[in-house]
């Protein structure tokens, strides 16, 4: 990709004597930058141009040293140009002139990906979830949605906010060996400072990996027979968070007010991952179900559909 | 009428019969004990009695005396729901869930560089965006006078810390000016929606308490004049004003547990023999405090030692005396007047004083400050106040048009405008980068912010905050 900015366009902000040999070297480059008086104009101004008095017989400054620092070069009085040019009015402009006497001397300084962009200049091509509307973690997104009735996502939102702000300030979990976290877990006491790690590893963890889909009548006599389907992830994360919900549905408050019902789901996450939960159990069972049922995958009219 | 026979067992349901029934006849039978209950149901007509005798473990008897066995049909419509959900919390329990105030979160990281307030530390200039930490005898001074609120979020970090705004220290050098010249500071303190209002309230009192200031708080204004608390008419007074014994009481305890040492150092100039212990001249004010344990004698020793921290003496402390929520005594209360006609706010004594401080009725002896803080959530509409502070921001700036009545609304009040008349205006607005900086430089030292904090970082969180508005509420 050719560089944005072109070096001379630095130039007009300032005037100042280029060597005759550098302008040689570039001539279309020389016709461009026209230099101004710095008397006239400060470093950031942009108001219209003005061409100086021609100063091309003049001898070149001594070359700048190599701290910031340096004291500006001294100058020959010259009564067609005013006597501030040399002196910076500020270290922008201290360190522009540094930089704009490298240039003269054949050197680069600067770089096109960092000069003139406050920020510096992005990747490209630009990612395609790089905007606004995707400002939160995938999963805190997904389980928002999941909390919210009514399209009332602001509410949601808050009530998530208040969820991680409790599981921030809850205790370490006690894990429990027999209910096992998702491999690769981090210890217990990393994870109040990560709630959404916090909250999409108890997710995560309780998430089945089958359902089990009713095929009408297989099973004779119209009964439907049950196969076990494999889910992807999104899917066995909304379907753990609906049983962590259907929960803390029939569980009691402790208080009153606004975090009830955040309180009461950021408490169940937190049974969650101590293994305290019955969605394990319904986890279990329906685990169970897929392994007994996985013979049916043979049926002969279930194979042509999955 | 009934059948005289079971239909399936050929047993007569007969008073007669039960009483006389062998044990082995009673799987067919009713098997209840022979007690008066029984007898009496078996003579009975009313169905109230009927079902009183029947114990819950014997199976019911249908209309028509049968004994019904197995499952009963239960319609689908007609289940009830009982979950039992074990015990409920006690009356209070509740409220003080929702109410209580944590200061400290054992997860987050200590923050190494932080480092407590000193005395001039709010008020010095150098100390502008940094995030100081309150010291812990500040912290139970402020939560004994309910500076923190259970809306902020106090309980992210390992220990409150404030951040010094340009705002604060231009409050609290503007304190410290007019207690040097034994002045009144009387201040609104004004701004959009969580721009940070009560805690700068809050930063004012921990200036106060560390300079040894006697700080008043009335936390809610809301709970002065929404007919919340019990109120009595003040004898003596023309036209009527009423007290609030059962606050006084509370805001007396209040007073005594955060300005002890203050109160303590300060003497009495008279003699109060109308107190329930009379006292002699020459007592720390500490011990007028100290009789505030009835709610009857609570108003007459609120007065006791309010006359007193206004007497002229050789050594006064400074007062702050600050209100939050300033909108809602700025209108009409909900108390009733024995005639049923609405009172006024400011016949409310306890407001009337604040009132008279604010207005400039009231000189205190060395000075202080009268602050009271507007708020944007639950804010009754006040025209007169919303106009009065507009005219004196108005009037705080050089050619700024100043606002004038709507000749054509009647809803304007002359007492609140009067009050107003005279007052400074601060207005809060959200905090610039280099503060917004430093408190994410904050955030990110205590483990709840996990990013790296530089110009770019600061820059999209502050335009992303709506301008360096950072404080979540919830």
């Amino acid at each position: 990709m050719p560089p944005r900015l072109n070096l001379w366009s630095a130039c007009r902000a300032l005037s100042i004597r280029t060597r005759p040999a550098v302008a040689a070297s570039r001539p279309q480059s020389a016709a461009l930058a026209a230099p101004v008086s710095l008397a006239r104009r400060s470093f950031s101004d942009n108001a219209s141009t003005q061409l100086p008095p021609n100063n091309s017989n003049l001898p070149p400054p001594p070359p700048p040293s190599s701290s910031s620092s340096a004291a500006p070069p001294p100058s020959t009085p010259n009564p067609g140009e005013s006597s501030a040019v040399e002196v910076p009015t500020s270290p922008e402009n201290e360190m522009a002139l540094n930089q704009l006497r490298m240039i003269e001397y054949g050197l680069s300084p600067l770089d096109p990906a960092v000069e003139g962009h406050k920020y510096g200049l992005p990747e490209l091509p630009l990612p395609s979830q790089k905007n606004s509307k995707y400002r939160y973690d995938g999963v805190v997104e997904q389980l928002t949605k999941l909390i919210m009735k009514d399209g009332k996502l602001a509410k949601a939102q808050r009530d998530m906010a208040m969820v991680l702000n409790y599981l921030r300030t809850s205790p370490p979990p006690r894990l429990d060996p027999s209910k096992p976290l998702l491999p690769g877990a981090p210890p217990a006491h990393h994870l109040p400072l990560d709630p959404v790690l916090y909250l999409s590893l108890a997710v995560d963890s309780v998430a089945p990996l089958v359902k089990l889909r009713p095929f009408k009548g297989l099973a004779g006599g119209g009964k439907s027979l049950e196969v076990p389907i494999p889910l992807r992830a999104r899917q066995r994360r909304r379907i753990a968070f609906n049983w962590i919900l259907d929960v803390v549905e029939r569980k009691k408050s402790r208080g009153s007010g606004r975090t009830q019902f955040a309180h009461r789901l950021a408490e169940e996450i937190v049974a969650v991952v101590e293994g305290k939960s019955t969605v394990w159990d319904r986890r279990l069972e329906q685990h169970k179900r897929g392994t007994a049922n996985r013979a049916n995958l043979l049926h002969h009219q279930v194979k042509g559909q999955i | 009428m009934s059948a005289p026979n079971c239909l399936r067992c050929l047993v007569r349901p007969s008073a007669a019969f039960r009483l006389s029934a062998p044990p082995s006849t009673s799987t067919l039978t009713p098997a209840t004990p022979l007690t008066a209950a029984t007898q009496i149901a078996a003579f009975s007509t009313t169905r109230a009695t009927a079902a009183r005798a029947q114990s819950p473990q014997t199976p019911q008897a249908t209309v028509k005396g049968h004994v019904r066995k197995g499952k009963r049909l239960t319609l689908k419509g007609k289940k009830t729901k009982t979950i039992d959900h074990g015990k409920s919390p006690l009356p209070g329990e509740r409220k003080a869930y929702r109410k209580r105030i944590i200061l400290s979160n054992d997860n987050a990281i200590p923050v190494p560089w932080l480092t407590d307030l000193t005395a001039p530390g709010l008020a010095d200039p150098a100390n502008v965006g940094k995030v100081l930490a309150l010291p812990p005898m500040t912290q139970d001074q402020l939560r004994a006078s309910e500076a923190f609120k259970p809306t902020q979020c106090w309980g992210m970090f390992r220990q409150p810390a404030v951040l010094v705004r340009k705002e604060t220290v231009d409050l609290t050098n503007r304190m410290q000016e007019a207690a040097a010249a034994r002045k009144v500071l009387r201040m609104v303190l004004t701004g959009n929606k969580i721009t940070g209002k009560s805690l700068m309230l809050l930063q004012a009192m921990t200036h106060a308490f560390l300079n040894e200031w006697v700080v008043i708080h009335l936390p809610e204004a809301q709970d002065l004049t929404t007919a919340v608390t019990e109120y009595a008419p003040l004898s003596d007074t023309n036209p009527v004003q009423y007290s609030q014994p059962v606050y006084a009481l509370k805001l007396l305890h209040a007073i005594r547990q955060a300005n002890a040492d203050v109160l303590a150092k300060t003497l009495t100039v008279s003699e109060h023999s109308e107190l329930p212990q009379s006292l002699p001249a020459g007592s720390p004010l500490l011990a007028i405090a100290n009789q505030a344990k009835e709610v009857d004698s609570a108003w007459l020793i609120f007065q006791a030692l309010w006359n007193e921290l206004m007497a002229p003496a050789p050594y006064r402390p400074p007062i702050l005396l600050s209100l939050d929520g300033l909108a809602h005594i700025m209108r009409v209360s909900d108390y009733r007047s024995p005639s049923f006609d609405p009172i006024h706010s400011f016949d409310l004594a306890l407001v009337r004083l604040f009132t008279d401080a604010l207005g400039g009725a009231i000189k205190f002896p060395a000075g202080g400050a009268v602050l009271g803080a507007t708020s944007r959530n639950n804010n009754p509409r006040s025209a007169s106040m919303e106009l009065a502070l507009a005219q004196r921001e108005a009037e705080q700036q050089q050619g700024v048009e100043v606002p004038q009545k709507d000749p054509f609304f009647r809803g304007y009040d002359e007492r609140i405008e009067a009050v107003l008349k005279s007052v400074q205006v601060l207005r809060v607005g959200g905090v610039d980068r280099r503060e917004a900086r430093a408190l994410l430089e904050y955030w990110a030292a205590s483990g709840m912010l996990r990013t790296v904090v530089d110009e770019k970082v600061v820059a999209e969180k502050w335009t992303l905050a709506g301008g360096g508005v950072p404080y979540q509420r919830h």
